[in-house]
Order: structure tokens, then sequence, then C-alpha cells
């Protein structure tokens, strides 16, 4: 078994998962929780596994490197590192209810990175540039940052769905009513936010500290360095105006969408410009 | 006096600094969809035409260096400065307040973080809960009240300083950026394989830098993996100075070098338009070395004060591949004549070719028999290489970014009171806290010292 067919299942995995989160969604039955947890653990794992022999692959080949070094690479990390921080989230706040909206997020990931056709799978030696320590480094934490900012996106986007329900705000009724306190999602944002911000800051820096040593400069105005700002400085207003400002809930919500649209295009509508990021261009 | 000045005020919002972000913001978002313009291209476009050269990295410059983003950059760091300066009275004050009285309405509404104790002096739980908060907190403070006393502890003083770490670290690498913007220097250098140069094009304009050191490439080499993709880079280089080479080393994307205080990167490389052949001769069996000859070199022979020019060399001459034209001129003679590689090949195909074509033979200028082993092209490597004071500015300022955001997401400030009373015959105790964040987590922790003294009353 290769791990292109491994990751073929976890595809199908995590979709299978998100059915089950919605079935417990709609049937409030836990049993159904259960077994979509169960299904994300075992996604994740599988995963890993895969993710660790496209390693070894690479080194059979004589072209080895850390299998993040291409589009295809870097999709399939994000749905990792999405569904790895969700199952922390799930485990920490003991609540099965965002897997519903940030599950299918890993799910799209992996099914665009193998049906797309302008992404190719295979594994490919690294080019001059890419051939450096901080390369492993830089994505890990720019990833990690993606990932963290995906699920702020998905608590954002349960918070406006759940605003625009009937009923009382405290208590809904219908399907807003199963979805988390305001309070909660609020608190969910923000911390997702905090960690993204932290990951993406770092992220940042240690692809300037290679620049440094690839490029002979650490900041070039390259758009993917411009675009990372930007998401850089969507989120620092977010929190700037929540520490001082005392924004909160749906303000909150909104510029998770907005921040999360910006760290999209600096992953991938960057390509379109040009730039010198241009390993993931297909 | 001066803050009751307006303009004080203006730039010390936090309004200013988030709409400043956000035109920032625009900015940035108007500059990547500009065209842009290239000044790779431009560079290129100076080079020699037929010289393909081939770029890894391009640098732009455009709004990024426009005086509108230098003026929102001004301004933000203005209101950063002041906004700092305002808020560092606040901040001392909070460093250095009495927490007694405790805040008004600390106990109030905590029946589950009081507990009751009948069997014990107030002494005694005094000590308790004294020694317990030393022990968690490394120290704390007593206050007597009326009837008993409050004791009071704090945790993770320093995360009020988190925030001003981080917006120093953003003025540090703001003035690194001015200081390499003013004192640094960004140029290029173009050298032929084999060539000596020491003077370098600025990046930026048309000036040239002096150095006062010569740089020699003396060989580039450029490898590919089986499938045709790029896998090396690597230009061999000589630093030179005063005459001397004083420093050898192999120049690669990612292994920068250093020499003079100028990093040195490879940037790039190209062919030069003209080829070389790899000449060697026979004199009375024995194979002389191979010179790497092009058009217009020259080159001395053994015997009789001869010497060669070369007049021509051809990649592909009339179809018959790589051949050169020499001249060589000794004393008694003066003869021109072709060389071919594929000498053998053409003999086969045309077995007259040197008696109707003479100027073909390579064994014109006897006893010396010529001929070519190979082309080779010359290489040029493109070189960038770098000056730049400002940057220890920029790394100390990221790691203080880094020390900033840890300081302010992972730690808080906390502060923990615990009263205790006589109430008639029982003596009550309560514990309160407040934390400037995660107030969720703060609630876990006070739980858990009531779990605490609870524990030890009980023993």
């Amino acid at each position: 078994m290769n791990h292109t067919m491994i990751l073929s299942w976890v595809t199908f995995i995590y979709f299978a998962s998100f059915v089950l989160y919605l079935l417990r969604l709609i049937t409030g039955k836990e049993l159904w929780g259960r077994a979509a947890s169960f299904l994300v653990w075992a996604g994740l794992i599988a995963q890993t596994i895969a993710l660790l022999f496209r390693w070894k692959t690479s080194y059979s080949l004589g072209i080895g490197h850390v299998p993040l070094a291409n589009l295809y690479e870097s999709m399939v990390f994000f749905a990792w590192a999405i569904i790895l921080i969700y199952l922390i989230i799930e485990w920490r706040i003991k609540s099965k209810i965002i897997g519903v909206f940030v599950v299918p997020m890993a799910f799209l990931a992996m099914a665009y990175a193998s049906i797309s056709p302008d992404i190719n799978n295979r594994i490919e030696p690294l080019i001059p540039a890419l051939q450096s320590n901080w390369l492993t480094i830089h994505v890990v934490t720019c990833f990690m940052g993606y990932a963290a900012f995906a699920i702020a996106f998905g608590c954002g986007l349960i918070y406006l769905l759940k605003s625009m329900g009937k009923g009382n705000a405290e208590n809904p009724a219908g399907f807003p009513g199963k979805l988390p306190a305001p309070a909660t999602l609020d608190a969910l944002i923000y911390q997702s936010i905090a960690l993204g911000f932290v990951f993406l800051t770092i992220g940042i820096m240690t692809g300037s500290v290679w620049a440094h040593y690839a490029w002979g400069s650490y900041w070039s105005w390259d758009p993917k360095e411009t675009w990372s700002l930007i998401a850089w400085l969507i989120y620092a207003i977010m929190l700037h105006s929540r520490y001082v400002r005392g924004w909160r809930g749906k303000r909150m919500a909104i510029l998770a969408l907005i921040g999360f649209v910006c760290v999209l295009f600096t992953y991938l509508g960057v390509n379109y410009l040009p730039g010198l990021h241009s390993y993931l261009r297909a | 006096m001066l803050k009751n000045n307006s303009l004080w005020s203006f730039f010390s919002s936090v309004k200013l600094t988030i709409t400043l972000l956000a035109l920032i913001v625009l900015v940035f978002i108007a500059a990547t969809f500009l065209p842009v313009h290239d000044v790779a291209q431009t560079f290129a476009d100076q080079l020699s035409p037929g010289s393909a050269k081939i770029f890894f990295f391009s640098h732009w410059s455009d709004l990024y260096h426009s005086l509108l983003f230098y003026f929102l950059m001004a301004l933000l760091s203005l209101n950063l400065i002041i906004c700092s300066i305002n808020r560092l009275p606040a901040l001392w004050r909070q460093y250095q307040a009495s927490p007694f009285p405790e805040p008004a309405g600390t106990f109030d509404d905590l029946p589950q973080n009081r507990i009751i104790s009948e069997d014990k002096t107030i002494i005694k739980i005094k000590s308790i809960v004294e020694s317990r908060l030393k022990q968690n907190y490394g120290s704390c403070k007593e206050a007597a009240t009326e009837r008993g006393s409050v004791f009071y502890a704090q945790r993770g003083c320093f995360s009020l300083s988190g925030v001003y770490i981080i917006h120093l670290s953003v003025l540090m690498m703001i003035a690194g950026a001015i200081i390499g913007s003013i004192f640094g220097l960004d140029a290029d250098i173009t050298i032929k394989e084999g060539e000596t140069v020491n003077v370098a094009n600025l990046t930026k304009g048309n000036g040239i830098q002096q150095l006062d050191f010569s740089v020699r490439c003396d060989k580039f080499i450029v490898e590919f993996y089986e499938d045709g993709t790029p896998k090396t880079y690597r230009s061999d280089l000589s630093f030179i100075k005063n005459g001397q080479v004083e420093k050898q080393g192999a120049l690669l994307v990612n292994h920068p070098l250093t020499f003079d205080k100028f990093r040195f990167y490879q940037s790039s490389y190209g062919v030069a338009p003209e080829i070389k052949v790899i000449v060697t001769y026979k004199n009375a069996g024995k194979k002389s070395g191979s010179m790497a000859l092009a058009a217009g070199d020259t080159f001395d022979l053994p015997e009789g004060a001869a010497r060669g020019f070369v007049m021509r060399v051809e990649e592909n001459m009339m179809q018959w591949g790589p051949a050169v034209k020499l001249r060589i001129i000794s004393p008694k003679k003066d003869i021109q004549f072709w060389v071919f590689q594929q000498l053998d090949k053409l003999l086969a195909m045309k077995p007259n070719l040197l008696i109707e074509a003479p100027m073909f033979n390579p064994s014109l200028f006897a006893p010396f028999v010529f001929s070519v082993d190979g082309v080779e092209q010359t290489y040029y490597t493109g070189l960038h290489l770098v000056r730049d004071p400002g940057v220890s500015f920029v790394a100390l300022g990221g790691l203080l970014m880094i020390a900033g955001m840890i300081i302010v997401f992972f730690m808080s400030y906390q502060q923990f009171w615990v009263r205790i009373e006589q109430e008639g015959p029982k003596i009550s105790i309560s514990i309160a806290g407040r934390s400037n964040r995660n107030n969720q987590q703060m609630k876990k922790k006070i739980d858990y010292l009531r779990g605490q003294i609870n524990q030890e009353l009980e023993a």
C-alpha cells in the first residue's frame, strides 16, 4: 500500500466523519459524535503515516526531502494541521459541535489536492532555492497558523449562522439552538486567532531569516510576503480592537472571515501574481 | 501640560492605530495588483544581446518606496511611541499599586470559594494560608482588617509589559529597515569564468560601487536532476585583496559567503555569447595539454618561436560540427587552416576532402597535428552583494516580538486575595482573584488553591 492510496482513504474518512458530525447535530445522539471523533482520530493517524511514507519514499528515490515542498504536499499538510488543532480543541472544550464546520475544510483541502488537474502529486526534487533547513520550520509554522485561522473561520461562520437564528438570543429554537453558546464561540475565535497569530508571526520571521540567507534580503516585497503581512495586519487590527475597544461577538466573527480570505489569498491567490514564491505554481 | 494638547491626544489614540493599519493594508493590496516595475528585467535588457541570463530572484520597487507609504509608516511609528509613553505611567502605577485594600467587590458573590473552619485558631489558619501562598507564588503580603486579615499574592506581574515589548520590537524593526536603507548597499556583479572584477553595479539606479578587493570566478557549475530540474548552482570564488587571495570558497544558493563586510549571494547565471573549443596538438607523436580557446585568443607553440592565433570559432561549421580556424605565424611561415572536431567522420564520407580543400588539413603546420576535442561554453555567474547594518536591529526586534507575544498570549497577571475573618466562634476563609486575561483559567486556579488550603486545614 503506497502513501497516495492511504491519502485517498484519508480524504474519504474525513468526509465520512463530517457526515457523522452532521448526523449528531441533526439527531442529537451522542453515538454519532463518538463515531465521528473516532474516525477523525483514525484519519489523522493514517495521514501521519502516509506523510512519513512519502518522506521515506523521497529518500529511496534519491531526492530525499521533507514532504512540504510543493502545492500538493502543502495542501495535504494544511489538512493535517487543521485536523490536529481541531482534535486538540475538541479534547479541551469537550464539545464536538465545531467539527461539522472544521472537518469539511480538511476534507476539501485533501479533495482539492487530489482532484485538481493543476496539482501534481509526484515527489519532485528540490530546486537549489529550497535546499535549506529553514524549509521545514517555515512551512510548518505558516501552515499551523493557516490551520488555526481556518478554525477561527469555522467558528466565525457558526457564530453568524447562530446570530441569524430566530427565537431569543440566549436560547434560540431549532437548528441554531443546537449550536454552541455565543460566548463559547467568541472565546474560541479569539483563542484560535491568538494561536494563529503567534504561528503566523513565527512563520513570517523564519521566512525572513531564510530569505536573508537565500535571496540576500530579509524582506523583498514579494507578493506572498506582502499578503502574509496583510493577513497579519488584519489579525493585529482584530486583536487591538478586542483589547482596547472591547469588540466582541459579531464583529470578531466577521473579521475572522475577512482574515481567512486574506490567508487563502496569501496561500493560493498570490500564485497568480508574479513573484519569488513561485514554488507552488502549478 | 503636553498631554492636554489635542495633537498629542490624536496621536495617542488607538483609533488612529487601527485606521493607519487599515490604510497600510489598502496600500499593500494596491501595490500587489498594480503592474510592477521589474528591476531584474531592465538589468537583463542591459546585458549584451545573445547572452542568455536566467534570474532566480528579482527585486521589486514601487509603492513600497513611495512617499505615501513612508508617510503612513512615520505616522504609525509616532502613534506607537506616543501611545507607549502615554500608557507608561499607568503601567508603573499598576506595578506600584498597593494590593490593599482589595478592589471593591472582590469578595462578593463567592459562596463556593468560602471555607468555614470550626476547630482551628485564627493564628494557625493564617500560618497555613501564608505558607501555602508563599509556596505557590514565591511571596505574599498581609494586611490586618477589623476581624482578621487579608493575604495577597501575585504571579506574572511582568506580563503587563508584554504589549510594550511587542511595540518596542516593531519600532526596532522599522529602525533597522531605515538604517539598512540609508547605510546599506545592494549591488550586482556579473563575472565570466576566469575573470576578476572589482566593480559592482548598484541594484538601485545606475551607479557603480568600487570595491576594496576583487572577486575572481574560478568556475561556475550548474547541475540538473534527471528530470531536468536544476539541482545546483555553484560559483567557486576567490577574493583578492592587495594582490593576494585572502579567501576562497564555493558560493551556492542558500549558502552565502561573507567577505569584507559584504555578503555574497548566488543570484543568477548566464552563458557567454562566445564559445570555446578545446584544442590539442600532437608533436612527434606526443599529445599536448588541452587549451580552451575563444576567438581572438593566442597561444605559443614550443618550437621555432611559433605563435598561434584563433581566427574563428564555429559551433557547427557548414553543418560539419565544431571547428576552429587557426593562424600560425613563425619566422618562416604564416599559414591559416581549419581544424574540425569530426575530421575522421568527414574523411570517411569524403575521402578527397583534404585534396579539394587543403585548408581543412589540421597538419598544415608540420610537424604539428591539431585536433578539436570538444566545445565548451563559458558561463557568467551573477552575484548579488549586500551590506546591511540594519539586519541586527531587525533580528533583535524579531526575537523581542516573539518574546512579547509569548508573554501576552500565554502568560497572565494573576492576583489572589485570601481573607481570614473571625465570625463568632467560626473562622471564614474567602478566596478571590482576578487576572488580566483568561478568567476561565483563573477560576480553575482559585478552585485549586481552595482545594489545597482545605486539605491542609483538614490534615
